[in-house]
């Protein structure tokens, strides 16, 4: 038994996490403007390199950097393990990621294979450490729960996801004879379906009932649910093997995935509306229009399968409702909980006992409203972009405010720590 | 039989719901709703604290269970009896948005603290305290 794990200092320093949180928000509007520099409606053809810098700039530069810095922060709360030597480990994931999504992005946009080829060994490196570190956090963790069974599940879908896609981008670059299409395939599926749909499973058995005060998530479900949409994407990958599988099959493996994450969306919402908790909330309305989005993603892409002639624009939708609007959402959600609440816990424990704000003073809660608003208005337009041209420019400036509001609520939040811990310091000399 | 862990876990549940119903009363600016809520869930978290600080954590101790755990229970206490203190004059002073923000402060502190009981440290008790757990269970009321 692992009675370590209650110790007052698991909680790395609030430098680590926050420096992850800052960064993300450049990414975002980063992304926004190789949108607009793309020229053209770069939501009509997702596989164009614009799109493709674009695209990881949000999976890389926001998502990933968000999950890595608040899985660092999460692991102690919900495993009760800590990561190990957390400070090299944020360090050796943060400047990694960051290069490698910038010259990534850059090795697209310019096509230039000096960059691309500079971007995957940085990525792996970032990938690696953080796989490394939270697999030991993982084996080190006493708690036997169905939050760590989807976490393993996540972090190895995403050692899959990152091995596929160093391969794409180090193929591409030197030309080497791959079977692209189905690399791509298989680094997507990973990579969303897994690494992102799992780790949000993982995470929302433990936050949903304990925060929003719900019901617990059925046994039935947390017991079954990760390990069934871990091995439909496995038989996804296993219909790419053959030269040609049968159409039936990979509608199959297709349609049995789509329904697992719909299941988890359905009884996430169901058991929302159970909640104990009724005080109008910001961030459990991100979360709600992040399920909600999650059907949507899942209903585009069964009507992909259903209607062959339209596939093109229903993937279209369903990636851009997957990643604009479950992945987007939640994150941006749980951040809006996690910065207050940080700054919170890192003043308190400094020892000031009164005079810290509580954690609605941190981000002033009109402001996460805004960006509620904001975000659903971005994801409307979204949905219209692959037809609108006016949309995809909405679109485009919509995630460029948000990635101004994002990053003003995090240095906010801050400036509230470094104001209030002079105070402390003042105050004890 | 009830184990150490169901009985404490049932128990955070009864104080989570007060917390919620004097949340929801706070929020719609129902201060008379506000008052009675929140005291009994006051009440209720500092039984709950008396159940540990007096009963189980002393069990633990001198039946040789390790005292670090204990330690940063006894430290959250501590936290969560400041917030309880400042939620109580917001009620006082029928601050609607100082006592949702406190109550949102809480909420996350408590979650964890429980979550951390929950599964590490009654799991701990029942283990170590298994021959004593009925005369334990027993002398809660009295605390």
């Amino acid at each position: 038994m692992k009675i370590a794990s209650l110790s007052a200092e698991q909680a790395p320093p609030i430098s680590l996490p926050l420096r992850f949180f800052t960064m993300a928000p450049v990414f975002l509007a980063l992304a926004a403007l190789l949108l607009a520099l793309a020229g053209g409606n770069p939501f009509a053809e997702l596989r164009s390199p614009a799109q493709i810098a674009a695209t990881h700039h949000i999976t890389l530069g926001f998502m990933a950097m968000i999950m890595m810095g608040a899985i660092q922060q999460l692991l102690p709360v919900v495993i009760g393990s800590p990561m190990p030597a957390p400070r090299l480990v944020a360090w050796l994931t943060f400047l990694p990621l960051i290069a490698g999504a910038l010259s990534l992005s850059a090795g697209f946009m310019l096509g230039r294979t000096e960059l691309l080829n500079l971007s995957w060994p940085l990525l792996g490196l970032a990938f690696l450490v953080f796989i490394v570190a939270s697999l030991t956090s993982l084996a080190r963790a006493s708690a036997k729960n169905a939050t760590k069974t989807a976490l393993l599940l996540a972090i190895l879908s995403l050692a899959g996801a990152v091995t596929f896609g160093m391969l794409l981008a180090a193929g591409y670059a030197n030309g080497l004879p791959l079977p692209f299409a189905k690399l791509a395939t298989a680094h997507i599926s990973l990579a969303l379906g897994g690494w992102v749909l799992l780790l949000a499973i993982g995470v929302s058995y433990q936050v949903v009932p304990m925060f929003q005060l719900t019901p617990n998530y059925p046994k039935w479900m947390t017991a079954a649910l990760a390990p069934a949409i871990f091995a439909t994407l496995l038989l996804n990958l296993a219909l790419l093997l053959p030269e040609a599988a049968p159409r039936w099959a990979g509608f199959i493996a297709e349609a049995l995935f789509w329904s697992l994450a719909c299941c988890f969306a359905v009884v996430t919402l169901r058991l929302q509306t159970q909640r104990r908790r009724h005080i109008p909330d910001a961030p459990l309305n991100f979360f709600r229009v992040s399920m909600f989005s999650l059907l949507l993603a899942a209903a585009f892409s069964l009507a992909a399968l259903a209607f062959p002639m339209a596939v093109n624009h229903l993937r279209t939708l369903s990636a851009l409702a997957f990643l604009l609007g479950f992945a987007l959402s939640l994150i941006q959600g749980m951040l809006y909980k996690i910065v207050p609440f940080l700054v919170w816990f890192h003043l308190f424990r400094g020892g000031l006992k009164t005079g810290v704000p509580n954690m609605k003073n941190i981000i002033p809660e009109p402001w996460i409203w805004r960006h509620l608003w904001l975000h659903s208005s971005t994801l409307l337009a979204a949905l219209l972009a692959p037809w609108w041209n006016a949309a995809a420019w909405l679109v485009m400036l919509g995630l460029l405010l948000q990635g101004a509001l994002l990053g003003y609520g995090v240095i906010t939040g801050i400036a509230v720590y470094r104001r209030t811990f002079r105070k402390i310091e003042q105050t004890q000399p | 039989m009830t184990t150490i862990a169901e009985f404490m876990t049932a128990n955070h549940k009864t104080c989570d719901n007060e917390f919620a119903d004097a949340e929801t009363a706070a929020l719609t600016d129902d201060w008379a709703d506000a008052e009675t809520a929140f005291n009994a869930f006051n009440d209720d978290m500092a039984h709950h604290f008396r159940m540990e600080e007096e009963v189980l954590f002393p069990a633990l101790a001198s039946a040789g269970g390790p005292s670090g755990p204990v330690q940063v229970m006894l430290m959250e206490h501590t936290q969560i009896r400041e917030l309880l203190g400042q939620m109580a004059a917001a009620v006082k002073q029928k601050d609607a948005q100082e006592y949702s923000g406190l109550s949102e402060t809480l909420l996350m502190v408590m979650q964890q603290h429980n979550h951390k009981e929950e599964n590490i440290l009654y799991p701990i008790m029942d283990q170590i305290l298994a021959r004593e757990r009925e005369a334990l269970l027993g002398r809660f009321q009295a605390v």
